[in-house]
């Protein structure tokens, strides 16, 4: 088993609570793009927003943000064995700073990648089975997909690079990862509102842009953030 | 030959320089003992010869190898850290293996060598800090290696495990390269070969500990009756009669005069060990 494998399993034995909460957003989020489809519309008494169009946006938002939840006890990991010396072993062992972020990042993507498969393939049965357009579930996986593992990306890095970088093992620069990996989230879930006809189009544009980020920053911290940072 | 080398090394952390231009030369396969204050920077000096710190300056190398940037180097050292550094929610067996499958090994060979085969599947947060400190040195032992580096191996252990470290460090010195350090001035005379002292950064004293010379040599003898008349220079302190003298060859002829005049002797001890002056201000 590869030290990702591990460190991806261990992830998940330390903090359940994660998987659990994870879990359960997704559930929601399959709920919310469902619901429009289950409660007739009432035309008699329209309401005055009507937000039901917004909905499969709001649940590709949400389940994108399962698989963030999902993946997040993996940069936990990160600061807990770096703080208790295991990073500074596995320098030790001929590992670079590069191989231990990289490490981490595929055990993150690899948890977000399970969630999300299985949201998009049961978010697109039930819809299937409620009758919603077949266009419309397809654009939803892609974005849900494209979308979350983007923004996994995005924090994993952003909060391992935070916490190489903070001074004190106790300091709380470690969530602006998440903050930062949160922030192209807003585009991609208010630029459709206001331009429904290139909804997908900007969603995956903006998902290719995180992930090239992602990548160049992951590149990045592995030259610039020196080992003597993972150092307990 | 393997050596290890480093020329004029001086590394630290950010811009702050804790060691000084320090140059070494190790030819002989022995054990190394680090001696040196706390913050006089012995894990700096492992840290960078271990390849995890950047030297500011100056060269590590080992068999030829830059320690830095060869990963070839590096995979051929041990480092064990002053933490235990394992995953504290596995199993004895799952952290070795954990390590084992990173960089290979044989985790069953060291369950072996460190007698931890009963402690196998208990969780390692439920051990007790010497269990700890067996299992995190039984890491090292994975695979073999060349040059291992030991910060302080022995702190926070009981004295018979303690001395099985000391006796698996003793062996392996046959054929490797130990960097011990300890401030345990007892146990590094017992095990050392080479005596390093690091003080402020900076290089102090490195030679065989055989030559290292005391300033005094204060020895305190036992005896069943009493000898302040045969011995006057002597002072009575805590059941022994107390003599400063030049070197051990001076204990000698006082004994053998102390015995001829009737004294009986039950114990001599050597109160100062000679180390102790490397711990000391100046």
């Amino acid at each position: 088993m590869s030290f990702w494998q591990v460190t991806m399993k261990r992830s998940v034995r330390l903090s359940r609570s994660y998987f659990v909460i994870g879990i359960v957003t997704t559930l929601y989020g399959i709920i919310l793009s469902n619901i429009m489809s289950i409660i007739p519309a009432d035309s008699a008494n329209p309401a005055p927003i009507d937000l039901s169009n917004n909905f499969p946006i709001l649940s590709v938002a949400i389940l994108s943000l399962s698989g963030l939840l999902f993946s997040l006890p993996v940069v936990m990991l990160f600061v807990y064995d770096k703080n208790n010396g295991v990073l500074e072993y596995l320098l030790s062992t001929g590992l670079d700073q590069l191989d231990i972020f990289k490490g981490y990042v595929k055990a993150s993507l690899t948890l977000a990648t399970y969630l999300l498969v299985f949201a998009v393939i049961f978010n697109t049965a039930i819809g299937f089975i409620l009758g919603t357009s077949l266009s419309l579930l397809a654009s939803m996986a892609v974005l849900t997909f494209v979308i979350g593992i983007s923004e996994v990306f995005l924090v994993t890095v952003c909060m391992m690079a935070f916490s190489s970088l903070q001074k004190t093992p106790m300091g709380a620069n470690q969530p602006l990862g998440v903050v930062i990996g949160i922030i192209p989230m807003f585009p991609a879930l208010i630029l459709p509102l206001a331009f429904p006809a290139y909804a997908i189009v900007i969603d995956l544009l903006i998902a290719v842009i995180t992930l090239l980020v992602s990548f160049v920053l992951l590149l990045s911290i592995g030259r610039l953030i020196l080992r003597e940072k993972l150092l307990p | 030959m393997q050596k290890l080398e480093l020329h004029e090394l001086s590394a630290g952390y950010g811009s702050e320089e804790v060691i000084h231009r320090i140059s070494l030369e190790l030819t002989e396969p022995s054990i190394y003992v680090v001696l040196g204050p706390n913050g006089a920077g012995k894990t700096t000096l492992f840290r960078t010869i271990s390849g995890i710190l950047k030297p500011f300056s100056g060269q590590a190398k080992f068999d030829d190898m830059d320690l830095f940037s060869s990963k070839e180097a590096r995979r051929r050292i041990a480092y064990l850290s002053h933490l235990n550094a394992l995953p504290e929610e596995m199993t004895v067996y799952n952290a070795l293996k954990y390590y084992a499958d990173v960089e290979g090994g044989d985790v069953d060979h060291v369950l072996k060598l460190l007698n931890l085969i009963e402690l196998r599947d208990k969780k390692f947060s439920s051990l007790s800090q010497g269990q700890k400190k067996r299992v995190s040195v039984g890491k090292i032992f994975l695979r073999e290696r060349d040059l291992y580096l030991l910060d302080e191996p022995t702190s926070n252990v009981d004295p018979k495990i303690s001395k099985e470290i000391r006796e698996l460090l003793i062996r392996l010195s046959k054929d490797k390269f130990v960097l011990y350090s300890s401030h345990n001035l007892y146990e590094a005379r017992e095990i050392g070969t080479y005596l390093i002292v690091i003080k402020n950064g900076e290089l102090k004293f490195f030679d065989k500990i055989e030559n290292v010379k005391t300033k005094q040599y204060r020895v305190g003898i036992k005896t069943l009756n009493g000898i302040s008349r045969l011995l006057p220079e002597s002072k009575f302190e805590n059941g022994y009669y107390v003599v400063t003298v030049d070197g051990p060859s001076e204990v000698a002829k006082i004994v053998g005069n102390l015995v001829r005049l009737g004294a009986e002797i039950v114990e001599i001890r050597e109160l100062d060990n000679p180390l102790q002056e490397f711990f000391e201000e100046g």
